[in-house]
């Protein structure tokens, strides 16, 4: 799955750096649009198609402060359950990214499109249920491996940086599709007693051997146009 | 434009690459569940006495944990229950039943299970509160000593027993 995003991605960036390349400078001004755009990252409810024990919800959002410069915010929740050989347990928590876009693409006139380059800080509340667990044990003697006994880890938090990549192009007036890939780097985290945030809702997988991780967005904006200014060359 | 290129190119590389993920696998250099370690001395000298033809066999098991003659074993306690018991042949014949003088041996302890990580998952401590050798008439173990209490490695004697 994320393999078909990172390769759309790909070719969409270098075909539009390629063709950015013959734009000659305009010398007829051009007005632009800056507005608030309001958006749903379909990402997680394609998810919950394709992935069992999943839910999410994320509203996403962008103001455009400068001619390139973006505010952006992101807040949802999510719950997912994980089950494998060693661990059984359910993580549900929710989470509000802010940051900013920059974008690096010069459009042709009266074009509204975005490569951007941003960052995110994301703080995260979240609980984990532990339902079941293996213990390590090499021998097989006895063979009571599986503990039952269910665990609540309540009332934890996180707080985490995005840096992000992506695109938003206009599809029809005032909509936007937009995609971004995320490398995420995990600042602080409150550790359960006696277990570990493998999964941080809006950070997403955690890994115990570095505090790196990744995420995907692929969302559906409305621009709410709220005035024009002329585009400074 | 090629800086960015480059810029991007890094981008994606390093997202796939931590797409890999290195910690779901448990290596076996990660210490397991600690087994009890039991040492063998002999009650008059206080000297390690190998115990000749020794059997073990939990109780209620089919099948024996143990037969060799040894002064040192190092044994498997259950996971999720406080007690654990062993009967300890000593002078058993491999393949029959009720050969040898047996004593019922039985471990009471705490356990707590301790995570370790994604792949490895948990793994038991224990603490050591009573070693119980059941009166038989015909005991071949004389004592038992607790020498170290909290079982959460395999590098040290746990308990000595003196015959």
């Amino acid at each position: 799955m994320l393999k078909y995003f990172i390769s759309i991605l790909v070719i969409t960036i270098s075909l539009n750096l390629s063709s950015q390349e013959n734009d000659l400078l305009d010398t007829i001004p051009i007005k632009t649009t800056y507005g608030v755009k309001l958006g749903i990252d379909l990402s997680k409810q394609i998810r919950m198609l394709t992935e069992s024990n999943y839910r999410g919800l994320v509203i996403t959002g962008d103001y455009r402060v400068f001619d390139k410069l973006f505010l952006a915010a992101e807040f949802g929740s999510e719950e997912k359950k994980i089950t494998n050989e060693i661990l059984d347990f359910n993580t549900q928590g929710s989470f509000l990214k802010l940051g900013v876009n920059y974008n690096v693409y010069k459009n042709r006139k009266g074009l509204e499109n975005e490569i951007y380059v941003g960052f995110r800080y994301g703080i995260g509340n979240f609980s984990h249920k532990l339902n079941s667990y293996k213990i390590y044990d090499l021998d097989h003697y006895w063979n009571q491996n599986l503990a039952n006994n269910a665990t609540d880890f309540k009332n934890l938090s996180a707080s985490w940086v995005e840096f992000v990549l992506g695109f938003n192009a206009e599809v029809l007036k005032n909509i936007y599709m937009g995609l971004s890939l995320r490398l995420n780097r995990l600042l602080n985290q409150e550790t359960p007693r006696n277990f570990s945030n493998l999964y941080i809702p809006g950070f997403n997988k955690v890994l115990e051997e570095n505090s790196l991780g990744v995420g995907i967005s692929y969302s559906i904006f409305y621009e709410i146009p709220i005035y024009k200014k002329t585009k400074n060359k | 434009m090629s800086k960015m290129k480059k810029a991007i190119i890094l981008f994606v590389t390093s997202v796939i690459l931590n797409s890999c993920e290195p910690d779901d696998i448990c290596l076996t250099t990660i210490p397991d569940t600690p087994k009890l370690i039991v040492v063998f001395f002999d009650a008059t000298n206080g000297l390690k006495k190998e115990v000749i033809n020794l059997k073990i066999k939990g109780t209620n098991s089919n099948e024996a944990f143990l037969f060799r003659t040894t002064d040192s074993i190092s044994l498997p306690l259950k996971n999720i229950e406080k007690t654990t018991s062993y009967s300890f042949i000593k002078e058993a014949e491999e393949n029959m039943d009720n050969s040898g003088n047996k004593d019922h041996v039985l471990i009471n302890y705490k356990y707590k299970h301790i995570y370790i990580s994604r792949a490895c998952g948990y793994k038991s401590n224990y603490n050591i509160n009573q070693i119980v050798i059941e009166n038989d008439n015909t005991n071949w173990i004389i004592n038992s000593e607790i020498i170290e209490s909290s079982v959460i490695d395999e590098n040290t004697i746990h308990v000595k027993i003196f015959h």
